[in-house]
């Protein structure tokens, strides 16, 4: 795979490809326009908000520069918030996609019954959200839940309260539990499209199961797997507002205040557009900086064709 | 296609008359949630079914701050409802866009009559300008109480519930020693332990007079008895009197009071309701919030929401919208929301009617009047008015997370709240740079 | 496979079985509690086996949310989503994957930045443009001084509006404004061998032909794993719906609807933790989207045609 230098970032290219014609502009204007109406249109003025002092309910607004963002950056939680939610976004990426590969792995095995445990795991991301955040507080709840039964063998062991790890664990747990199903289904279609003859080659070639899974299907998933790596991290750091806000709050003392809870409590609940604003400017920068890293150094090593 | 066109009009025409027909319809966003939201909706359906002028299109909203987020986001786009249920931390930035219509002018313009003077002090100056002027229609109103389990009281000894906080902590003190696994469930609430606490006691919250007589005020609440209270709050979780009773501490305080678990718990009066609903296995009663010996007890102020009628619309709508708000101040009305929540009458002469008909008498109701007795104590004065601070809800989660680290023995109290203090003086600050040279009408 | 590995067999089922059961336990807990009564969802330790009031909780929960047409709405919003999105996704991405041409990589970016900044952060200007998605462009037009040159030309007073609110375009529309689908088109689009390409064109097809008779039948699992996240995300979506819809009767949505029944949990509300109910009603709103899993499921099918050559 030859990368011409000119483009910026070391994106894969087709050595065979079309030649340019009217057809392309056409095939990209609908969602130009699109994300340009819905996206691009409101979100210049959220960044103009950045830079202003707005009143939530209209009547115009103070420029004030760069003050939003030095106040913010001035802030030592705020440092925490980001440092907590790298973690979070790591942490949950990896139990997400690490579960998600295993169990897709195992299924596409398509032993007897591998149809059940298909839609077993699927299933759960049907689940809307409201069930989720109270199920997970069933299941971390320290005097009520699953890990209550902890408590009884080591009595205060385990208390979300106190405990800012055992707080940012619980989150993590539950951000991973949402995304399994999401990865797996990518993981599990991308299998799929592996051809059997493949398959059946490498076994006449004496390969055994595992081995074909790290020498054969492993590499070939590497484009889904870079697809959902990107996703997964983009997602942690973008949505995982209701989960922090029905289990933990933010807290203990803020040890689970991410980055996007506090812009939806500054901005959505506290009614600070400004502040909220300049924070995610930030937020989108710090995840556009991960996401160029990752299409820098890791897509090399995808194997595409 | 010109025959097509021309028979659209006619069909659009044929609409509009029968429309101007119909009944007058106006919108209502609203907060509440669950049961409650469920009353909400009834309340409209019970206006629309008594009388045939008007209709009220009530959207539920899914919460108090989305509600007004909703709100906003509509009103920019000039697609607002009429009327908004907002929560009070929600309404500064509300107050100083002037872009409502007080209610005193919007039942004056009507013509639709209102016994503003009928109204409990406590509620009407809390949602009323400096010239006494009603903002806002107050609906669901609410003041925190204590909930104490008669049965351990009665076990400890302890015949009459205490109205002091020496007398409370001689009480927890009692219940543990009669072999109470838990004395007061505790849970942090700025509305309770810090908002409250200082009406009642008559000691500012922050300077302006809690922020009534101008934009450039600073949190005051470090230096006033709201510390002491705080630490002694810490002292009995570490003696063991009370216990963190909190979602992340495994089971909230009203959780382990409804299981007998702990003795006693602080909420708002609208659980006096849920608490029924949930069927404890012991006699229980509600007393009001203690005070501090030597102190002279003033009146605790209203929580809740109330109804805002917003800018921006017709003349017809506002009609509608000032029927349904008379509609919701009648004694019937007020006595339907009553016996469906937890919450309290907001008029004298509906509070006066419903005891004289035996309505606090009997149960689920009996003593939640109690609330009343809270409210009406004192006549409101400079500092029991209320609170009128912009970003109000930072400050609540500053409060908050710093209390959770003095408990935590991250930090002592005092260093807390001091923290607290200065980065809701933050806020502040930036609040009245937003509004520069404007102030609360 | 025609080898026998009973060992690695039985570790297969016995790694989805541990794997299914953790998934699963916090669904459990949710079922349960839609089987309990007020006081028993309400009371510790949480309850680890149904009780007997699932029928009475999904009557009064029915009762309670008038569900019926909100099913359709629904139905309708996530099919839209899959469509749009599904089509959109797709021809952006073989525009970007299959022709060369400058701005390539900006056009790329720009549609990879949307799903960097969740709608919650932008909800206040996104829906000044769902009241009037032709804003944008008569703010342009104002500025650019267009709209005074129109006027000054024709006398017609230049006042574009389109408003989506209350209407399927509003629910839909915004929702197919992301990146996800042409980046995963564009990661499958990738892996075709450029021998199929020249190929194409040997034969003389145009792109639109390969498109159509090659690139989207090697598709299909990868259309059907989209379809799938697609359709569960739009029937799930809440937010957007409970904004632009007010008109809830003929256009909102089962999951608007759901957080109806969810109890307040403010300080100040006092409303009844009727956690039950919301579970119950939860179990009624999901049934459609598992039913699409399932369904979907049967084009999760092992690719025929060999990629790799």
């Amino acid at each position: 795979m030859v990368a011409p230098s000119f483009i910026f970032i070391g994106g894969p290219m087709r050595r065979a490809h079309f030649k340019f014609s009217w057809i392309v502009p056409l095939l990209l204007a609908p969602q130009l326009l699109v994300i340009f109406i819905f996206f691009y249109w409101p979100s210049a003025q959220a960044v103009y908000w950045a830079f202003t002092l707005e009143q939530p309910w209209g009547g115009g607004n103070t420029w004030v520069g760069f003050d939003n963002f030095k106040k913010v950056l001035s802030d030592p939680y705020y440092w925490g918030s980001v440092r907590v939610s790298v973690i979070y976004a790591v942490a949950t990426t990896i139990l997400a996609m690490g579960m998600a590969l295993t169990l897709a792995l195992f299924v596409d095995r398509q032993l007897a019954g591998y149809r059940v445990w298909r839609v077993g795991i699927i299933w759960p991301y049907a689940v809307a959200a409201p069930a989720v955040g109270l199920a997970f507080q069933f299941v971390f709840n320290p005097g009520a839940g699953i890990f209550s039964y902890i408590n009884t063998i080591a009595p205060g062991w385990w208390d979300l309260s106190k405990y800012p790890w055992q707080a940012v664990t619980a989150i993590v747990v539950a951000g991973a539990w949402k995304q399994i199903a999401y990865s797996f289904i990518f993981f599990l279609a991308a299998l799929q499209s592996i051809p059997r003859s493949l398959t059946e080659a490498a076994a006449m070639d004496g390969a055994r199961p595992l081995r074909r899974m790290m020498d054969l299907q492993l590499p070939l998933l590497t484009p889904t797997f870079f697809f959902l790596l990107v996703i997964n991290i983009t997602d942690s750091f973008t949505d995982s507002f209701g989960i922090v806000d029905t289990l933990t709050g933010g807290g203990p003392f803020r040890a689970t205040d991410l980055m996007v809870y506090k812009i939806y409590a500054d901005g959505f609940r506290g009614f600070d557009y400004s502040g909220a604003a300049a924070q995610s400017i930030i937020l989108m920068c710090l995840v556009m900086a991960l996401t160029f890293v990752q299409f820098r150094y890791i897509e090399r090593r995808v194997h595409y064709t | 296609m010109t025959q097509k066109l021309a028979v659209a009009a006619l069909v659009l025409a044929a609409t509009a008359g029968t429309a101007s027909a119909e009944k007058i319809k106006f919108e209502y966003w609203y907060g509440l949630t669950g049961d409650l939201g469920a009353v909400v909706l009834e309340t409209c359906n019970r206006f629309n079914a008594s009388q045939d002028l008007y209709e009220a299109v009530c959207v539920g909203q899914d919460g108090y701050e989305k509600a007004v987020q909703n709100t906003i986001a509509a009103f920019r786009a000039q697609k607002h409802p009429t009327l908004l249920q907002s929560f009070d931390a929600g309404t500064a930035d509300l107050m100083l866009s002037g872009e409502f219509y007080p209610v005193t002018q919007l039942m004056a313009d009507t013509g639709v009559t209102v016994d503003w003077a009928d109204y409990f002090p406590g509620i009407a100056n809390y949602y009323s300008s400096s010239k006494g002027e009603f903002f806002s229609m107050p609906w669901n109103s609410s003041t925190p109480v204590y909930y104490f389990n008669k049965d351990m009281f009665a076990k400890a000894g302890i015949t009459e519930a205490p109205i002091t906080w020496e007398g409370l902590e001689a009480a927890l003190v009692k219940v543990k020693e009669s072999g109470a696994a838990c004395g007061l469930a505790y849970a942090p609430s700025s509305w309770i332990d810090l908002e409250q606490f200082s009406m009642a006691h008559n000691i500012p919250v922050a300077s302006n007079n809690n922020g009534y007589d101008g934009l450039d005020t600073e949190l005051l609440f470090n230096t006033t008895l709201h510390v002491k209270h705080m630490e002694n709050i810490q002292r009995w979780l570490t003696d063991g009197v009370a216990t963190l009773r909190t979602q992340a501490a495994g089971k909230t305080s009203r959780d382990s009071f409804v299981e007998g678990e702990c003795a006693v718990f602080f909420s708002s009066i609208a659980d006096h309701n849920t608490i029924h609903k949930l069927k404890p296995a012991f006699a229980w009663d509600v007393q009001i919030i203690p005070t501090y010996e030597g102190i002279e007890r003033h009146n605790t102020v209203v929580g809740g929401a109330s109804l805002w009628v917003l800018s921006g619309k017709t003349d017809d709508e506002y009609k509608a919208a000032a029927n349904y708000l008379a509609f919701l101040a009648t004694k019937e009305e007020q006595q339907f929301l009553l016996e469906n929540s937890g919450y309290i009458p907001v008029t004298k002469s509906t509070y006066e009617a419903l005891k004289a008909e035996g309505f606090y008498a009997k149960e689920p109701f009996i003593n939640r009047d109690i609330a009343m007795k809270s409210l009406t104590f004192t006549e409101p004065g400079p500092l029991t008015r209320g609170i009128r601070l912009g970003g109000m809800i930072q400050i609540r989660a500053e409060w908050t997370a710093e209390v959770e680290a003095a408990l935590a023995g991250q930090k002592t109290m005092k260093e807390a709240l001091d923290t607290a203090v200065s980065r809701g003086n933050e806020q502040l600050g930036r609040f009245a740079q937003t509004y520069a040279g404007k102030s609360f009408p | 496979m025609i080898e026998r590995t009973p060992i690695l067999n039985i570790a297969t089922h016995l790694i989805l079985a541990v794997g299914l059961v953790l998934i699963l336990v916090p669904i459990w807990l949710a079922f349960v509690a839609a089987t309990q009564t007020l006081q028993a969802v309400n009371s510790a330790p949480v309850e680890l086996w149904p009780g007997d009031q699932l029928i009475p909780n999904l009557k009064e929960a029915w009762a309670q949310s008038a569900f019926g047409q909100k099913f359709v709405n629904s139905f309708v919003v996530a099919i839209g989503v899959v469509v749009g999105k599904l089509t959109l996704a797709c021809i952006t991405a073989f525009a970007l994957v299959f022709f060369q041409f400058r701005g390539r990589m900006v056009i790329f970016w720009a549609i990879f930045i949307t799903l960097m900044l969740p709608l919650e952060v932008r909800i206040v200007p996104t829906y000044a443009v769902a009241a009037n998605a032709l804003s944008p462009f008569q703010t342009i037009m104002d500025w650019t001084g267009i709209s005074w040159l129109i006027n000054a030309v024709s006398g017609i007073e230049v006042a574009l509006e389109w408003n989506l609110l209350n209407s399927y375009t509003g629910l839909i529309l915004p929702l197919v404004a992301t990146a996800t689908g042409t980046f995963l088109y564009r990661q499958f689009f990738l892996t075709i061998p450029d021998e199929l390409v020249e190929a194409a064109r040997m034969d003389g097809a145009g792109p639109l032909r390969f498109l159509w008779d090659i690139l989207i039948p090697l598709s299909k699992t990868n259309i059907a794993a989209l379809a799938t996240i697609m359709f569960v995300y739009a029937w799930n979506q809440y937010l957007w719906p409970l904004l632009v819809v007010t008109d809830r009767a003929n256009y909102g949505m089962v999951v608007v609807q759901l957080s109806d029944l969810v109890p307040d949990q403010l300080t100040t509300g006092g409303g009844t933790p009727t956690w039950h109910l919301a579970m119950a009603a939860t179990l009624v709103v999901m049934l459609p989207p598992i039913a699409i899993v399932i369904l979907m499921q049967r084009w999760f099918v092992r690719g025929l045609i060999n990629t790799d050559k």
